[in-house]
């Protein structure tokens, strides 16, 4: 899939000024319609995304907002400082991390499986209205599913615990056990979120070549065959942009869900960063402290995304930038 | 307007502007004076319309015009920090929770400094101060000043005990007087079937927040909150301290765990929230908790058709261990919510007179009942609404719809509030307005930048700590054996510190 | 679709596997719906009671009454497509040429335009500072401002690439060779082909708007602007009880519970409506046969 043609970027190390400033107008004279499409999409990055991100000073100042950005003083990182010697948020990080990594391994393979899966289906009204079902959970905020999840586990009323009782074990007050947060969470996240993930992959599948499934049909191949040998590969660069994009988000782990669903018995797995900073700032709005800690957080996927992307690079076609 | 002399003027305005000027002695300014307002709460902002902005615009000659930012935003905290980054901040600024914004700011002159306004323009402020210094103190801010008039809430109660008459007679038990009767009424509750159904399914002790549990340490002498905010400080003769630290918890905790083992406190406590009351009460399986006196009550009439004989009262807080009855919890006398003079304001001394207003006679009634005549009568010289007023819905919602209630600066008046309190409520309030019960509330400190750093530092993590054993012993016990270890690293998480900083603001703040 | 009898018994087996598992997600994932769509229908106090699980207690269809009439329950609605619709169009508009262009192996810099998109997603200025450009911009409180401040966003941009990246060159070239600019390239054989990409990016833009409210509710003084969700968490502070007043609902036949459900029955119903227009587009064989001559 690789171009040769002449159009891209010169190989040639060694030309001179001269010979330079020509190929360059040569090439918007060629090219102009392309930078022409581009400029809208630049233009709104720099006038409204690029434009305010003087804010993000604020991390390192004691932020007034009644003085404003300019007008309040430097505290270089002091902010960082709260952060990162606070002994819990030691415990944060952690509990960042291992949700975020057991939510990559389980949680992000599910949509492609559904995707897949639904590409398996032949009844056409069951497919049509089985898709249309399971993004739904989307949809509802996640108040209502956090209230689903804690009846669903509830020792007295609970359908986990009923179908228990059928095995004969005793009822498990699971929200108040460690052990069990993780689990929960990650697979709420599974339930209300996997549906609506699953879209991008069904997308990448449409746009498969049908006729590569055709050749395969003639020499003989199995639907299971078909699904990794053909599908699976031709979405590749779909898993993969979608994977580190996912990887950048590793340490944006739901932070509404987890305020609904965790107690202080629970803290120990259940508190993640964003839930540390929020109980550190509930008096008035720390805005500067909040600037830090997405500062923070920034920082840290962005170095990982950077190293998925350049590893995404050097073994795929395919890379974020 | 034209210059003219004071009588001309209130003709003239009479006949040229609507609604006319009543010049009389409510006035502040010859010439009208208008301000702009942001007034911003989840339910309501600052409407020019409402009946009360009009009348106190013809008593007075000043008129409010709204501004509020973040209209469409039921969070107050982010309207107020919009209109404060948008640098166009109104003349005057008030609502929901302003007290920690214009503490903050007022310093950094944002606001205009109220004492010596109140000392030479506000007689009827001032003489309110005069009675309560201890109100103004504790809205003030760390610099000495005053920087807001607060609402100030007249009603003394907040959170009740109550009990199911029905179920007590049930198990042939009187009222509980002590902690260990109340033991054997719970115990009673649980295992002889009060609701009949030959179920073991009854929740003896519940709740809808589940730290009203930790009420219950006050029956061993312990403290749970020393103000109406959860896990907060407390005052006790003028020392700072907190509930979670001291020996009476100690004793708590360790029998709320047996008593949760038990099955007396419900097993589900902390995920059940808010709908708690309504599903245990209307399924007859609740028999006491601790909750306000308002709303609980309205739960007689509403299950009296589904429940025959349910009866649920107030009783008096059981005596504990050492013989104390006491109500932990009260309304907070002084909110940090109500409205402030911004440094954008031409006129800060019409202002303040203004504010004034609202503390004369005729002013706060209006504030609180409405409009006379519209909305109450005045029948021997108190004001009572008129009947079908309080039938044709809520009356607070339909007063906010009137400018009444509304969370400007004002004192209020139990008066509006008892008219339609619930009968059992009511009777409940006699009960513990006899009793006495009522114990010293910490109203809050405000720090310098130095103990706000102490504070900032160490607090938030201390509390996560607290917390996080203390529902560990509650569901699994333990807390003797690990209490001096527990206490160790409070002081090792610089819980003293904490305290120090504290107590060093409050006496600066109370004077000692 | 395939025909059966082509397919082995592993094959058979595979697939009646694959429609159960499919199913039983199904019925996990309708779940909620149902849940709410029921509390919708509840009595006040068994909703708050909490005592709905799948059927409506105390049939009532107050909350609904309660929703309805409310006008500004439909002014509200009606913004909600004005946005929705307005800013899908205006966002497609800036967002397909855009994701075109950084296909293109020829442009310059693209690395760095790609990168310069990319880092957004991680950085951004917060609350104050947007809030501070909008109004410098002069973008508060209208229609237009909230269209375009949220028109474009890296992930769409950078899915979209991806999907253009996946064509085949020798479509392209075809066309070329025809004399064709890139306007042309991009409006007749590119768009052609990926449809459901761009259904893709439709659906999100659409849905980012219709549960958008945040920027909503603080750029927008007008309340007869705001879109339904920001109506509906009004209307949750407005009934939500007051403590200390005991202004409960008590006694009305609704309560917080079951006019949330019901605002948010009446948000998701138009999805529901809308999706299977947009389904249509996830069938394979949408890119047809190969390279023309």
């Amino acid at each position: 899939m690789s171009d040769l043609s002449e159009n891209i970027l010169p190989a040639a190390p060694k030309r001179t000024l001269g010979q330079r400033f020509t190929w360059l107008v040569d090439h918007f004279k060629r090219e102009w319609q392309i930078y022409v499409m581009l400029l809208p999409v630049i233009i709104w990055f720099v006038v409204f995304l690029y434009k305010p991100m003087y804010g993000l000073q604020v991390a390192f100042k004691d932020y007034s907002i009644f003085r404003g950005v300019a007008g309040s003083p430097w505290i270089g990182f002091e902010h960082f400082q709260t952060l990162i010697y606070s002994d819990q948020f030691g415990r944060a990080l952690k509990n960042t991390f291992m949700i975020s990594m057991l939510s990559l391994c389980f949680g992000f393979p599910v949509p492609i499986f559904l995707a897949l899966m639904f590409n398996e289906i032949t009844h056409h009204v069951f497919k049509r209205t089985a898709q249309t079902i399971v993004y739904l959970p989307h949809f509802i905020s996640t108040v209502i599913i956090a209230g689903i999840v804690i009846t669903a586990f509830s020792p007295s009323a609970g359908i986990v615990n009923m179908v228990l009782g059928w095995f004969g074990m005793e009822p498990i007050y699971f929200l108040i056990k460690p052990e069990w947060f993780r689990p929960i969470f990650i697979g709420s996240g599974i339930w209300q979120e996997a549906g609506f993930s699953s879209i991008v992959f069904l997308a990448a599948i449409a746009g498969v070549n049908p006729s590569l499934y055709e050749s395969a049909v003639i020499d003989g191949a199995s639907r299971w065959q078909m699904m990794w040998k053909i599908t699976l590969p031709s979405i590749l660069p779909t898993i993969i942009i979608m994977l580190i994009i996912r990887i950048g988000n590793l340490l944006e782990v739901g932070f509404e869900l987890i305020i609904l669903l965790y107690q202080p018995a629970t803290f120990a797995t259940a508190d993640v960063i964003n839930t540390f900073i929020y109980r550190q700032g509930i008096q008035g709005a720390q805005y500067d402290l909040a600037a830090a800690a997405g500062l923070f957080n920034a920082v840290i996927a962005f170095i990982l995304v950077m190293t998925a992307n350049t590893i995404a690079r050097r073994y795929s076609n395919t890379s974020l930038w | 307007m034209r210059k003219s002399t004071i009588l001309a003027a209130a003709l003239l305005s009479t006949s040229m502007t609507a609604p006319a000027f009543a010049g009389g002695h409510l006035r502040i300014v010859d010439e009208p004076v208008e301000f702009t307002v942001h007034l911003h709460n989840k339910r309501y902002h600052y409407d020019s319309n409402w009946p009360v902005e009009q009348k106190a615009r013809q008593d007075t000659g000043v008129h409010l015009i709204g501004a509020t930012f973040g209209t469409n935003t039921p969070s107050s905290q982010e309207a107020h920090n919009l209109m404060l980054a948008s640098g166009d901040i109104p003349h005057i600024v008030g609502g929901d929770k302003i007290k920690d914004m214009v503490n903050e700011y007022g310093p950094q002159g944002a606001f205009v400094p109220l004492n010596d306004l109140i000392a030479e323009h506000a007689p009827n402020i001032k003489a309110f101060f005069d009675k309560y210094p201890e109100k103004m103190a504790a809205v003030s801010s760390f610099d000495g000043n005053l920087y807001y008039i607060p609402y100030l809430p007249d009603g003394k109660y907040g959170r009740a005990y109550w009990m199911r008459r029905d179920w007590l007679d049930a198990v042939g038990m009187d009222v509980p007087s002590d902690v260990n009767e109340l033991y054997e009424v719970l115990t009673a509750f649980r295992n002889q079937d009060p609701n009949g159904n030959g179920l073991k399914d009854e929740v003896p002790f519940f709740a809808r927040q589940w730290p009203e549990v930790l009420r219950l340490v006050t029956l061993w002498g312990g403290r749970s909150s020393g103000s109406d905010t959860y896990h907060d400080f407390l005052i006790d003769n003028g020392r700072i301290a907190h509930g979670y630290a001291g020996e009476g918890y100690r004793e708590g905790i360790k029998n709320i765990h047996k008593w949760y083992e038990e099955g007396l406190i419900d097993a589900e406590v902390f995920t059940r929230g808010s709908s708690a009351r309504e599903f245990l009460l209307s399924e007859n399986l609740g028999g006491m908790t601790h909750d306000w006196f308002a709303s609980t009550s309205g739960y007689n009439p509403k299950l009296k058709d589904k429940i025959p004989g349910f009866a649920l009262e107030v009783i008096v807080p059981p005596a504990s261990i050492s013989g104390k009855r006491i109500a932990e919890h009260r309304r907070i006398p002084v909110k940090p919510d109500g409205w402030a003079i911004s440094h954008t304001n031409p006129d800060p001394v019409t202002a303040i007179k203004y504010f004034d207003y609202y503390f004369t006679e005729e002013g706060r009634r209006a504030a609180n009942f409405g409009i006379e005549g519209t909305h109450y009568d005045m029948v021997d010289g108190k004001p009572i609404f008129k009947k079908e007023f309080m039938e044709a819905g809520p009356v607070n919602s339909q007063l906010y719809q009137v400018g009444s209630q509304v969370q400007r600066g004002y004192f209020q008046d139990f008066g509006y509030e008892i008219q339609w309190t619930n009968p059992s409520a009511v009777k409940g309030i006699e009960l513990y307005d006899a009793g006495d019960y009522l114990i010293d509330q910490f109203l809050g400190v405000a720090f310098n930048e130095e103990e706000q750093g102490v504070y900032d530092k160490n607090w938030s993590q201390i509390r996560t700590y607290m917390l996080e054993k203390q529902q560990a012993w509650i569901l699994g016990g333990g807390i003797e054996a690990e209490w001096d270890d527990y206490m160790a690293t409070l002081d090792k998480m610089g819980f003293n510190d904490v305290l120090s900083a504290m107590q060093s603001a409050y006496d600066r703040q109370y004077g000692g | 679709m395939a025909n059966m009898n082509l397919y082995s018994r592993g094959d058979k087996v595979f697939v009646r596997l694959n429609m159960v598992l499919i199913t039983v997600f199904a019925l996990l994932t309708l779940y909620p719906f149902i849940y709410i769509a029921a509390v919708s229908f509840s009595n006040g106090s068994a909703a708050a009671a909490g005592t709905v699980f799948w059927r409506p207690i105390g049939l009532t269809i107050s909350a609904y009454d309660y929703v309805i009439s409310e006008p500004l329950f439909w002014s509200s609605y009606k913004n909600t497509f004005i946005y929705t619709f307005g800013g899908t169009f205006v966002s497609m508009l800036i967002i397909v040429p855009g994701a075109y262009a950084l296909s293109k192996q020829q442009l310059l810099g693209r690395r760095y335009f790609n990168l310069f998109v990319a880092f957004t997603m991680w950085f951004n200025a917060g609350l104050i500072p947007f809030f501070l450009n909008m109004r410098d911009l002069g973008l508060m409180d209208s229609y237009f401002g909230l269209i375009i401040a949220f028109a474009c966003n890296a992930f769409n941009i950078i899915l979209l690439r991806n999907f253009f990246e996946a064509i085949p060159k020798s479509f392209e070239e075809a066309a070329r060779m025809d004399g064709a600019n890139e306007f042309q390239v991009l409006w007749k054989v590119y768009l052609p082909l990926s449809k459901p990409a761009l259904a893709t990016i439709i659906l999100f833009c659409m849905v980012a708007r219709w549960n958008g409210f945040f920027w909503a509710m603080v750029l927008l003084k007008d309340e007869q602007k705001i879109p339904v969700q920001v109506y509906l968490r009004q209307v949750i502070a407005t009934l939500s009880d007051d403590e200390e007043f005991g202004q409960s609902l008590l006694n009305q036949g609704y309560s917080v519970e079951t006019v949330t459900a019901a605002i948010m029955v009446c948000s998701i119903i138009p999805v529901l409506i809308f999706y299977p227009f947009i389904q249509k587009y996830f069938n394979k064989g949408i890119m047809l046969g190969g390279v023309k001559e």
